[in-house]
């Protein structure tokens, strides 16, 4: 049996919203996927939890503006610990266009939007995770 | 039994069976309708319609009400209209609060104002003001929000975004330069009872300082318990408990030293873009105000001084008719707890009075000029059902806050509705539709239900601290998306009669540069200039103020008066109450 892909789930910041991290949370454990959520958290706080937890996944949420001014701290402190070769980054929520490519560009390894689906989620974390483990 | 071991439910209930009816349909005419019904139901409804004669509609943020193919007067056999509608201004209130409606007073245009620095936001404020804007509405950013100062390490790269930064009063003198506090009306967006106890006297002290009494002050602020505990995603909570106290001593003080501002917008618009029907956003909303009420009567006030203030909140979404009868439902069943419930005297105590914003969950990044057209059912629906203010999103808020040529488009969708429609020239124009008034009726009888679920398990806080309310509202949006992805709920350009082409580029508002430096450089400026012994002295006497259960809010305008930073009273509730862990949501 494969083994059970880890997520570590968190707000980026101080977000108020926080509904569709906790959808996606609850479809990643529906899909078999161990969740880790840790809520509102900074870059730093992210990174070191995800190598405490040794997870496969760090997804995080921004719905408040913060995306660029938080998101780029995060792959950098990421970097630094030499994370993002072996852990995939996603991020989703409430981007101007431009900033969704501008993410990827960052480093993030898959940026979503309003409109991914479950399934969409699910088989995009699926393929990056066999893609950074291989 | 007396009223106080009675669930509201219970106490109306015996109230309504008590009461003389005066059916407005005569008997013998039912019984010739029921008769041709049946008849046509045979002979002109096909089989198909006949067995699906109920049908849900399915919507964002809908009730999953099941509605009849046609509504007749069969629906709602024993209606009446003296006990269920009444004139406009008259009890029970379903028409609408005022006799004359917006004949007398047209509804407030109240566009949400707020980004960047003070200056940004006191720019745009202006531009809306000489456009005909006719209230302020202003919204703070995440860190105010979240009660952190612009320099706080958890602040970092969030400063000026979706709203306004303020970090002490004078961050309030910039955002309202030039703007004469008398002769505005002014809904400051707080959201909690937290920070509406640390921002609001930042207000007070800004116009003492300009001279101007506090009798003189008008405007809002939310003060809401549901937004605190039960809403939000934040790092550092207090407990619920303390958090209502918060709430009802902001009241207490605002009655008593700023009679003409509403110390409380019991929030449903927000727990329902959270994700809830539109039934559970009105139940824990009015079960807030019982429960605010019942506190303050404990408290030795008398109901008509406190409830005459109260103001509600509401989110409008799509489903039209629905929404309609909503505001018509909540209006009269509000008015039965103020007067069975509480035995209020004066009538301006049984009135809903509400704000509606047009729903932001509902709007969609696809074809985002879509949404000019929700928001604009939204809103009728909302003068239809008879609101007092009104906000319309913006069709850009589906990326970020609205550019200013995207909130003028805003503004003036309620201009056209209220200049060029005609709609506003007669008072319920839709009242003694039989599919209105039964579904009005059936709204209100959920929504009641809800408020005893909600009672029987305690009471408003309890069921926040239990984590009731959590769980319901994440089944509901977990569900509700699950529909989506299915299908089964339609959105257009979304999950239906999707674009194949690339969409058109959008210009999307830019937060201004160098906000967060600004604030930095200014917060270090004001820790260095102020008076650092009378700061810590009004913080320590807020301290002992929170723990000895006296109202804090003389203490936080103190403190607000020698320059004390938001970050540096939210500390002090911290300490004084603790933290508190909200019940996980999945």
């Amino acid at each position: 049996m494969a083994k059970k892909i880890k997520v570590l789930l968190a707000k980026l910041g101080l977000d108020v919203h926080n509904r569709g991290i906790i959808t996606v949370a609850k479809e990643l454990g529906d899909a078999g996927m161990e969740i880790v959520y840790i809520g509102n958290s900074l870059p730093r706080e992210i990174v070191q939890t995800a190598i405490q937890e040794n997870v496969d996944v760090i997804g995080v949420s921004s719905l408040g503006g913060a995306h660029l001014t938080l998101g780029k701290p995060l792959i950098d402190v990421a970097r630094q610990e030499e994370l993002t070769d072996s852990v995939a980054f996603v991020i989703g929520g409430v981007f101007p266009p431009d900033d969704a490519v501008r993410l990827k560009e960052i480093g993030f390894d898959a940026v979503f939007t309003p409109g991914a689906t479950r399934d969409e989620i699910v088989h995009a974390i699926q393929g990056l995770v066999e893609k950074k483990t291989h | 039994m007396n009223d106080k071991e009675r669930t509201t439910k219970e106490i109306l209930t015996e109230k309504s069976s008590a009461r003389e009816r005066t059916p407005l349909y005569n008997p013998a005419a039912l019984l010739i309708l029921r008769k041709e019904f049946a008849g046509w139901m045979q002979s002109a409804v096909r089989e198909k319609d006949r067995k699906a004669w109920l049908k849900t509609p399915r919507t964002v943020l809908g009730s999953d009400i099941p509605r009849e193919m046609l509504y007749t007067p069969l629906s709602h056999p024993d209606f009446d209209y003296r006990e269920e509608l009444g004139n406009s201004g008259q009890e029970p209130f379903t028409r609408g609060i005022h006799a004359n409606m917006y004949r007398g007073r047209e509804f407030t245009m109240r566009q949400l104002t707020g980004f960047g620095s003070p200056e940004d936001t006191n720019e745009r404020i202006k531009f809306m003001l000489d456009h005909g804007a006719t209230g302020l509405n202003i919204l703070f950013d995440i860190p105010t929000i979240q009660m952190y100062d612009s320099d706080d390490p958890l602040s970092q790269g969030q400063v000026g975004m979706s709203g306004v930064c303020i970090d002490s009063v004078d961050d309030m003198d910039l955002l309202f330069q030039d703007i004469r506090l008398d002769e505005i009306t002014a809904s400051i967006v707080t959201h909690y009872p937290s920070n509406t106890a640390i921002l609001f006297p930042m207000y007070l002290a800004l116009a003492e300082e300009r001279g101007i009494p506090w009798e003189k002050l008008r405007g809002s602020v939310q003060n809401d318990t549901s937004l605190e505990e039960l809403i939000r995603s934040g790092a550092e909570f207090i407990a619920p408990r303390d958090c209502f106290r918060i709430q009802c001593d902001n009241i207490a003080f605002i009655r008593k030293n700023v009679p003409q501002w509403n110390f409380i917008t019991l929030n449903g618009y927000n727990l329902r873009e959270f994700g809830t029907s539109g039934v559970t956003e009105m139940a824990v909303a009015v079960a807030n105000g019982i429960a605010t009420l019942a506190e303050m009567v404990r408290r030795g006030y008398d109901v008509d001084s406190v409830a005459d203030r109260l103001s509600f909140f509401w989110s409008p979404a799509s489903d039209f008719f629905e929404e309609v009868a909503r505001l018509r439902a909540v209006r009269r069943l509000w008015y039965k707890i103020m007067k069975h419930r509480f035995q209020a005297k004066n009538p301006r105590s049984m009135w809903m009075r509400c704000h509606v914003q047009t729903s932001g969950a509902s709007l969609v990044q696809q074809e985002p000029l879509n949404n000019v057209i929700r928001a604009a059912y939204h809103a009728l629906s909302a003068v239809l059902g008879g609101a007092q203010s009104l906000h319309v999103d913006s069709y850009d808020e589906a990326y970020s806050v609205p550019t200013e040529e995207a909130a003028l488009l805003s503004l003036r969708t309620q201009q056209i509705l209220q200049e060029e429609t005609g709609i506003i020239d007669v008072v319920d124009p839709l009242g003694g539709s039989y599919y209105i008034e039964t579904l009005t009726s059936d709204i209100e009888k959920r929504i009641l239900d809800e408020v005893d679920e909600i009672e029987r398990a305690g009471g408003y806080v309890s069921a926040i601290e239990s984590g009731l309310l959590h769980r319901k509202i994440s089944a509901y949006f977990y569900n509700q998306q699950q529909e989506i992805e299915k299908g089964d709920i339609k959105i257009v350009a979304y999950n239906q009669y999707k674009s194949e082409s690339a969409p058109p580029p959008i210009n999307v508002f830019r937060y201004p540069g160098g906000v967060e430096e600004r604030q930095r450089e200014k917060l270090a400026r004001l820790r260095q200039s102020r008076d650092n012994e009378r700061v810590g002295v009004a913080l320590t006497e807020l301290r002992d103020a929170c723990k000895k259960g006296i109202n804090i809010l003389p203490h936080s305008v103190a403190c607000a008066r020698v320059r004390c930073t938001e970050g540096e009273l939210f500390k002090v509730f911290k300490e004084a109450f603790g933290l508190w862990k909200p019940p996980a949501l999945w």
